[in-house]
């Protein structure tokens, strides 16, 4: 008996706790879903961030809600509970595409609105946003190296591998973006393009020779997320500083020394609580019936000048880069 | 509650209960989560929709947790399931490409036949696994871990790490329908399973000496049982599970991955102790591990129908029930040895 008293007071104890958590959710509006692709990575943490801050401005029901682990069937199932409970929208960053896209179908079926971040090429969507063209991104990189640089000398750059689909595209256009841009600064033409193989050893080992080999060579532009942050410790051994120039993609907290000791001056990247919030902002407007073509505009920074991308009526690219230096290196919490 | 109704003279149905406490107890507890569901967000969860959904979502992870739950019958474990699984539906993925026409059809018989080398395919990386169990003595946990790696391993040497996926959707479309728009085909064929090992644990003698050999290995050795082949057997059968039901991730997800359902191996385990197998061996019903399927599903389902209740709880209350009903189980596992000492 004494372990059935127990079992009904533990029920007992949980309930009101549950029953607090039920009541929170009498929102009025929309329900619309952010599905991670997990719960606990800081990337996601951050995302979830922007979405309780959109949810308390507009006062619709949005959340977030991630898989404790990062697991494309976790995903999945998590995906069809939402369906089955009959949201209105789904804002979904995949974990993997091509098990994705049945579920996503099923949810557009059952007429809820799917809308994805970083799955450009998943078909069961209404719409898909990136939050910048690979292009845009490119120059941007090559704005804040030139800065650094003061807008001359000569530059390489550096991507993941020369095979790399994106790394390539951001170094092209950031290459294009100098020559209309940087008349004075000059691409080292014995070594255009050298390779990370997105490790930050590599990206050291490599930067080392160069600066080594070329002595005129004052600036690498970076791209995949090992490459800025490598260069800065060759140019840091290499006593460097102020004399050779960096800036690249970058994580935040990894790279809070660099930043702060002022070895490299900004790296570039996105924010995930804006991506959030854009996702929703889009939802919103499918839901509303407002027609989505054009440029869009959905009110959140870097948001607001949305192009589809060429040849697709499915991918937003927005202009959602940031500049990540010393000043706001810890407000993301990644 | 369950034990005021006990008490009743009723002795047959005391007799019920106490044959099968740990059954009943998921039964309590799988009541009691629905009435507090049925509280709180009954138009949520009640729902038809919602039950297909459950009742699609689970056969992939249940047909692996009855194979688990068989080797650990025997005393043993099996955590090369995943494995298994995911290697049978990446070369099925392939065989299937290679059936499927310019039009994005195959033909009729690639269903069935599919289904059939699956289960070829899983039997055969069972008997693997059984061979290293019982010819070379190597502990069912080390030799399942090993050779669950050792498939992931060809899985991902055959995949490079993707996807294979661009084969017909004909396949994803038929055993993603429901029987009569209301039965996941899913659920037919986890229920078609459970039935048949149901039926090969109560019914036949290979499940009478399957709970011999997880009692005591030694005995069933010197009470003349041929133990390495009726071992090789059930490490088959885990394996046909386990290949079924990377069939219906196949399906699922229109996709096969070496990584698919890694999170499964763990919560199989899970849910065949849940389900009241000593892990130990020689305990332990296939009701139970039913049960403890549905509950797990029911919990998690339900637990996603709080948005404010952080996912991060569902493995803290997932966790929670299970060291619970292990708690549950020796005081009602111990009170009736107790009370027959002091009979005596």
């Amino acid at each position: 008996m004494k372990k059935v008293i127990a079992l009904v007071l533990l029920v007992l104890l949980v309930m009101p706790v549950l029953f607090a958590a039920g009541q929170a959710e009498k929102k009025g509006g929309y329900e619309i879903v952010v599905v991670p692709k997990d719960a606990s990575n800081p990337w996601f943490v951050r995302m979830k961030v922007g979405v309780d801050e959109y949810a308390k401005e507009t006062g619709l029901n949005v959340y977030q809600r991630g898989t404790p682990q990062i697991d494309a069937t976790l995903q999945a199932q998590l995906i069809q509970d939402l369906i089955a409970q009959g949201v209105d929208a789904l804002c979904v960053v995949p974990v993997d595409l091509e098990s994705l896209e049945p579920v996503l179908g099923q949810a557009r079926d059952a007429g809820i609105v799917v809308v994805t971040h970083e799955g450009a090429a998943l078909e069961n969507v209404d719409y898909d946003i990136e939050a910048f063209s690979n292009a845009g991104y490119g120059a941007f990189i090559m704005d804040n190296l030139a800065e650094a640089m003061g807008g001359e000398g000569v530059y390489t750059t550096m991507v993941a591998s020369l095979t790399n689909g994106s790394h390539n595209e951001w170094a092209d256009a950031g290459v294009a973006h100098q020559k209309s841009a940087y008349p004075k600064m000059q691409l080292l033409d014995a070594e255009k393009r050298v390779e990370s193989f997105d490790n930050g050893d590599v990206a050291y080992n490599v930067a080392k020779e160069l600066f080594k080999k070329y002595p005129n060579l004052k600036g690498i532009m970076g791209t995949s997320s090992y490459d800025a942050p490598g260069v800065a410790r060759a140019i840091e051994e290499l006593g460097l500083i102020g004399k050779a120039f960096t800036s690249g993609t970058g994580m935040p907290l990894d790279n809070a020394a660099l930043l702060e000791s002022g070895v490299v001056k900004s790296l570039t990247l996105w924010d995930p609580a804006l991506a959030g919030k854009a996702m929703i902002a889009l939802a919103v407007k499918v839901l509303d019936g407002d027609k989505i073509e054009g440029t869009v505009d959905l009110g959140v920074d870097g948001y607001t000048n949305m192009k589809f991308k060429a040849g697709s009526d499915t991918v937003l690219e927005g202009e959602g880069w940031i500049v990540i230096n010393a000043d706001n290196v810890y407000d993301f919490g990644f | 509650m369950m034990e005021r109704n006990t008490m009743q003279p009723l002795a047959r149905f005391e007799k019920l209960y106490s044959n099968d406490r740990h059954l009943w107890r998921l039964i309590f507890l799988i009541i009691v989560w629905m009435i507090f569901i049925a509280i709180t967000r009954f138009s949520r969860f009640y729902s038809l929709l919602n039950f297909q959904t459950m009742a699609a979502q689970f056969p992939e992870f249940g047909l692996m947790s009855l194979g688990v739950m068989l080797c650990m019958i025997t005393g043993g474990i099996d955590l090369s399931v995943v494995g298994i699984a995911n290697l049978t539906s990446i070369l099925m993925a392939y065989l299937l490409i290679q059936m499927t026409n310019a039009s994005g059809m195959i033909p009729a018989y690639a269903i069935p036949l599919v289904f059939v080398l699956a289960v070829g395919i899983g039997a055969a990386l069972g008997i693997f696994n059984g061979i290293l169990v019982s010819k070379f003595h190597i502990p069912p946990i080390l030799a399942t871990m090993g050779s669950g790696e050792l498939f992931t391993g060809i899985c991902l040497a055959l995949t490079k790490g993707n996807a294979v996926s661009k084969f017909s959707r004909t396949y994803a479309r038929t055993i993603n329908n429901r029987i009569f728009d209301l039965i996941p085909v899913q659920l037919v064929i986890f229920i078609v399973m459970a039935i048949l090992i149901w039926f090969l644990l109560s019914r036949t003698v290979f499940g009478t000496k399957l709970y011999m050999l997880g009692t005591s290995a030694t005995a069933a050795k010197f009470s003349g049982l041929k133990t390495d082949r009726l071992l090789i057997k059930t490490y088959m059968l885990s394996g046909v599970c386990a290949a079924l039901g990377g069939m219906i991730m196949l399906a699922n997800y229109n996709s096969a991955r070496a990584d698919y359902g890694t999170v499964y191996t763990l919560q199989c385990v899970l849910i065949v102790v849940l389900g009241g197998v000593n892990p130990v061996g020689g305990k332990g019903k296939i009701s139970g591990v039913v049960l403890a399927i549905i509950l797990l599903r029911m919990l998690e389902t339900g637990l996603n129908r709080f948005p404010t209740i952080s996912s991060y709880y569902i493995s803290l209350i997932w966790g929670g029930v299970l060291i619970l009903i292990m708690v549950l189980n020796y005081f009602t596992e111990n009170t009736p040895r107790f009370r027959k000492k002091i009979a005596r």
